[in-house]
């Protein structure tokens, strides 16, 4: 892989969030340029509070921006509304995030099959045979007939894993996907990004977690919304 | 094998039995009260409408003072424009009640049980026709007289002649007032056992069908007809009328209680609205996070949006599946009530289509509309904004007036009070402001139709009391004949216990119209007016009461000016007196009802121009105490005194029993007043009772988070009754306040279909305390069996809750 010469994956260019509530204003991402390449792991660190969540949500579309433009896989993100942004996200797009966010009445399996039976792409048999795969993957296929409630924390966030895999996504983001892990379980956690890093994928990661941190192809800071590193 | 995103929603349908049992109960509530209202008022309607038909009812009745025979009968079947006609002989006879009393009893004696042409009767039990020396009683009429079947009971006839005579069995005949009603009860014997009494053969009251019986005044011209021609064959006639084309006697209440009826149908139809909506978007900020993970990922607005349409409507299925049935048999339950105490029979229990259809309307159509509006506003919102905690604080406890009261520091009496929990009850409550709005909207509505019922039943009894009131006396004797006033009113003063007396006359009268055509029977009472009358002035409606100088004015009841165009406040009335027509002028219209029409003149007055002077036949007793144990032994002594001085006294009433009289013909309505307001707490209860159960679910993380921090089990199930408590006492006073309006829209809209003018308005403190209790027993249970539930779960378990 030669990133220099690829065209990026995804494009941030001068993205801006500023949070308008009742009592005063939050800039949340002031003036952000990045570029992610394809098969990069990207890894973003920073201190509590200093817009790493907000950077994700650009990214993934799940909230609008304030200024700047966002292209994801040649698309401009920063101009779809929310069903579009669904649209994109669903296609070329896995979210993992820190409170795993499973639904709590599907089982394991279920949890799975949801996000390929709102694309909508394979039969009901493919997509049961494909979920299985990903729960193997992830090492919880055990488990697949349970509810996630029923899981530990490390088996839940595998979980979501194997949910953000469910379309094959290109791209794979994850706020702080081992925050509330210790850190062996965190480590394995890990080890599955890496994994799907080597098969391809391209990987945002958000941890304030130095080991970790140092274990993605490219790590950049944030500080008050600002890239410092 | 399904889509996952129906095993999602299966699995929210039937994991969480709790909420889907409250959701589908409170939705329920509404649908049935709606059902049985709706089904209720047209079964009674149509029910009312057929039997009355299936008895051929007649146009008019002719009563004459000399009996007639059949050919006479024939005379007037062969007339041109008489349908049919039949005859029966009516008699008022005097019955002992088991407990020793006397009552009026008004037997009728038909020639053949098995052919009546018109207002026919027919068997109920026992016998028929009635065997000789037996009598059938009404099937109404066996309470008034206290008696059963089989019992023997003693009937002294206007001829002094007294019999033994057995019940047989009881007939039906709707087209009597129903015997509790007036008191009067009903038999039928064969002219046999008349003969056994010692009366000859003959008929006394016929009953006539005209032609085109739905044509008022083509019947009335027709019963004019056969009442001419009877007195042209020599026939005095005491009494003709024309009945209302196609009705019952007590019509005009029973269309009071049907709009009644609808009026609270309409009023709980909004009940339902507001129970499904509110449930419904109780249920969709509950999955707000939810949605807001779906669309993370990749779910489109369209498939989630179809996801909570299926299951919205899973829920209005399962409520119409308990409302429709349950509403089915609420309604022929209150049908059955309702015609058995108007004594008429329901054919045809079969429902009107259109109940089900509003309700399905109400059960299906309305949660889906509610549904999108809550999702049209999160399209509004990102999916990070749907998850994230921000928004749970957001906007929701902020800077504005009520917040700011609710701060605590404003409240003057929370100022020495250290509970907490109170504090934090109550900015609970005022957290999500859309839902405590439409919860508030729904139980005030709850409130106030409960309280309302309860104000419409108190200003019933203030109505009977203001109808009373103007008796000034205890007793009211009526007398066969004319007597001269001194003679009666000296003689009475000499028994024991008697302060004052008074008289009146009362004549028979008619009105004649303009174009020559006559009134039925209107009664005229004529008492004195002075400052020691003890008829004081009914409540009057429009214009005055009599004036001791009036020479010929008259008072008429409110709903007659309705009745005849033709007369109005102001105006002249032609009434015919002993044959004599003569000219009065309408000063006034009193509150009261059109059934019997009494009109009232000056004593003075009438006396002169009938040439009665200083005769009367009634007489008013006022009494030096006034219960009714020591009136009814007073009644006794005075009716022995007159019999001793030769002064036969034909009726005696005392007030205590005009009341108990007036009260019962209100009986119905209060009746059914009171099984709609137990229907309606019901509803409210169980209403108040969902909303916040279903608030208390969807707060069960939070009081995970409040045990987490420490509080213990019964903190925190206190925070959420407390905070049930608020928001039934807000519903209950602003209920209160809401009641006022919609009594006064009862009242007037009752008081118009029965007595033509508006029921005195009157609050009911009661029902406003009645209320009180309820909601807070309600509001202690709606919110303690959740709030318990949620204490017991473990932290861990309830966190995980979603
Ligand atoms: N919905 C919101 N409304 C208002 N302000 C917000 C909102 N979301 C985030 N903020 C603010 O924006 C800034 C960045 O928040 P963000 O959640 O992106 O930080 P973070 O780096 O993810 O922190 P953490 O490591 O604690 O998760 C913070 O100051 C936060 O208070
Ligand atoms: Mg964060």
């Amino acid at each position: 892989m030669n990133s220099s010469t690829a065209n990026p994956l995804i494009e941030l260019r001068s993205v801006v969030k500023v949070y308008n509530s009742t009592a005063d204003s939050v800039t949340a991402l002031n003036g952000i340029d990045l570029q992610i390449f394809p098969g990069e792991f990207l890894v973003v660190t920073g201190k509590s509070g200093s817009g790493k969540t907000t950077l994700v949500n650009m990214v993934t579309g799940l909230d609008r921006s304030t200024s700047g433009e966002i292209w994801v896989d040649s698309e401009p993100l920063h101009k779809f509304g929310s069903e579009r942004a669904a649209k994109l996200r669903g296609r070329t797009m896995g979210v993992v995030f820190q409170s795993f966010e499973l639904l709590p009445t599907l089982t394991v399996l279920q949890n799975v099959m949801l996000p390929m039976d709102f694309a909508g792409r394979a039969s009901r048999s493919e997509q049961r045979k494909r979920a299985m795969n990903l729960l193997e993957q992830v090492d919880i296929a055990d488990h697949a007939k349970k509810l996630p409630t029923a899981l530990s924390g490390g088996q839940q966030q595998r979980l979501s894993i194997a949910r953000a895999m469910a379309n094959n996504p290109a791209i794979l983001v994850a706020d702080e996907p081992t925050g509330s892990l210790d850190s062996a379980t965190a480590n394995a956690v890990v080890d599955i990004f890496k994994k799907l890093a080597q098969e391809g994928k391209t990987i945002f990661l958000v941890t304030h977690d130095k080991d970790i941190a140092k274990r993605g192809s490219r790590m950049i800071t944030l500080s008050d919304g600002q890239i410092v590193g | 094998m399904f889509r996952a995103r129906w095993y999602k929603v299966f699995n929210d349908l039937f994991g969480n039995k709790t909420r889907t049992l409250l959701i589908v109960l409170s939705m329920s509530v509404g649908l049935f009260a709606l059902g049985i209202i709706l089904s209720a008022r047209t079964i009674l309607s149509e029910g009312l409408a057929e039997s009355f038909a299936a008895i051929t009812p007649s146009s008019g009745t002719v009563r004459t003072i000399e009996l007639f025979d059949e050919d006479f009968i024939q005379s007037i079947r062969s007339m041109k424009d008489v349908q049919e006609a039949d005859a029966r002989r009516n008699i008022s006879a005097r019955v002992q009640t088991a407990s020793g009393e006397w009552k009026n009893i008004t037997i009728f004696v038909v020639a053949d049980y098995d052919d009546i042409r018109v207002n026919k009767v027919a068997s109920q039990s026992g016998p028929w026709p009635p065997p000789e020396r037996e009598v059938l009683i009404e099937r109404a009429a066996l309470s008034v007289i206290e008696a059963q079947v089989g019992d023997v009971v003693l009937v002294k006839f206007p001829n002094d002649v007294e019999r033994k005579i057995r019940i047989a069995g009881t007939a039906y005949d709707p087209a009597q007032l129903p015997a509790q009603i007036d008191g009067t009860p009903y038999g039928y014997i064969t002219f046999d056992t008349l003969n056994w009494f010692g009366e000859s053969y003959g008929f006394n009251e016929l009953h006539v069908l005209a032609t085109h019986p739905e044509d008022k005044a083509w019947a009335q011209q027709v019963v004019n007809r056969v009442k001419d021609k009877a007195e042209k064959s020599g026939y005095t006639i005491p009494l003709s009328m024309t009945a209302e084309p196609g009705q019952l006697p007590m019509n005009d209440v029973l269309q009071g209680i049907l709009l009644l009826m609808g009026m609270l149908g309409i009023l709980s139809l909004f009940l339902s609205i507001f129970l499904v909506v509110n449930t419904v978007s109780a249920l969709l900020t509950q999955q707000q996070r939810q949605i807001g993970v779906m669309k993370a990922v990749g779910g489109s607005t369209l498939q989630i949006l179809g996801m909570y349409l299926v299951m919205v409507l899973a829920y209005g299925v399962l409520a119409l599946l308990i409302a429709i049935p349950f509403g089915v048999v609420g309604a022929r339950g209150l049908s059955n009530a309702l015609a058995g105490f108007f004594n008429f029979d329901i054919y045809s229990m079969d429902l009107p289509p259109q109940t089900f259809l509003i309700q399905i309307a109400i059960g299906l159509v309305l949660p889906v509309l509610a549904s999108l509006v809550p999702f049209l506003s999160s399209l509004r919102i990102s999916a990070a904004e749907a998850m994230s905690s921000y928004s749970i604080g957001r906007g929701r406890f902020g800077k504005n007036w009520i917040d700011q009261l609710l701060s605590g520091a404003n409240i003057w009496f929370m100022r020495n009070l250290s509970i907490r929990s109170i504090l934090l009850s109550v900015r609970n409550t005022f957290r999500n402001k859309g839902r405590l709005t439409l919860t508030l909207i729904t139980l005030t509505l709850g409130s106030a139709t409960f309280i309302s019922v309860f104000n419409v039943r108190d200003s019933l009894s203030h109505t009977v009391d203001d109808m009373i009131k103007w008796f000034n006396c205890d007793i009211m004797l009526t007398f066969d004949r004319t007597y001269l006033a001194d003679k009666v009113e000296f003689s009475a003063l000499t028994v024991p216990g008697v302060t004052q007396t008074d008289v009146w006359i009362q004549l028979p009268t008619r009105l004649i119209r303009s174009d020559d055509s006559e009134s039925g029977m209107i009664y005229m009472f004529a008492p004195t007016v002075h400052p020691e009358s003890l008829i004081v002035s009914p409540t009057i409606a429009e214009g005055r009461w009599l004036m001791p100088d009036d020479d010929n004015a008259v008072v008429v009841p409110s709903a007659f000016l309705q009745d005849e165009p033709e007369l109005h406040l102001g105006g002249d009335i032609v009434l015919k007196l002993d044959g004599k027509e003569h000219t009065f002028k309408i000063v006034g219209t009193y509150v009261g009802m059109a059934i019997l029409p009494l009109v009232y003149t000056n004593y003075e007055y009438i006396t002169q121009i009938t040439n009665r002077i200083g005769e009367a036949d009634a007489l008013m007793v006022k009494m030096e105490r006034h219960d009714p144990a020591y009136v009814d032994a007073a009644t006794r002594a005075l009716e022995d005194h007159f019999e001793q001085i030769g002064v036969r006294v034909s009726m005696v009433s005392t007030i205590n029993n005009e009341r108990t009289e007036a009260e019962a013909s209100f009986d119905a309505i209060v009746a059914l007043l009171l099984v709609m307001a137990i229907l309606l707490a019901l509803v409210g209860g169980l209403g108040l009772m969902g909303t916040m159960s279903i608030n208390v679910l969807e707060r069960t993380r939070e009081i995970g988070v409040l045990r987490a921090i420490g509080a213990p089990n019964r903190g925190v199930a206190s925070v959420f009754i407390l905070e049930g408590i608020v928001i039934g006492l807000m519903s209950w006073a602003m209920g209160a306040v809401l009641a006022i309006p919609i009594s006064q829209g009862l009242n007037q809209a009752l008081g118009q279909a029965v007595m033509g003018v508006p029921l005195s308005y009157s609050y009911s403190i009661q029902g406003l305390w009645t209320w009180l209790v309820v909601v807070i027993l309600l509001s202690v249970l709606a919110s303690f069996i959740p709030a318990r539930n949620a204490s017991r779960l473990t932290v861990r378990e309830v966190l995980a809750y979603e």
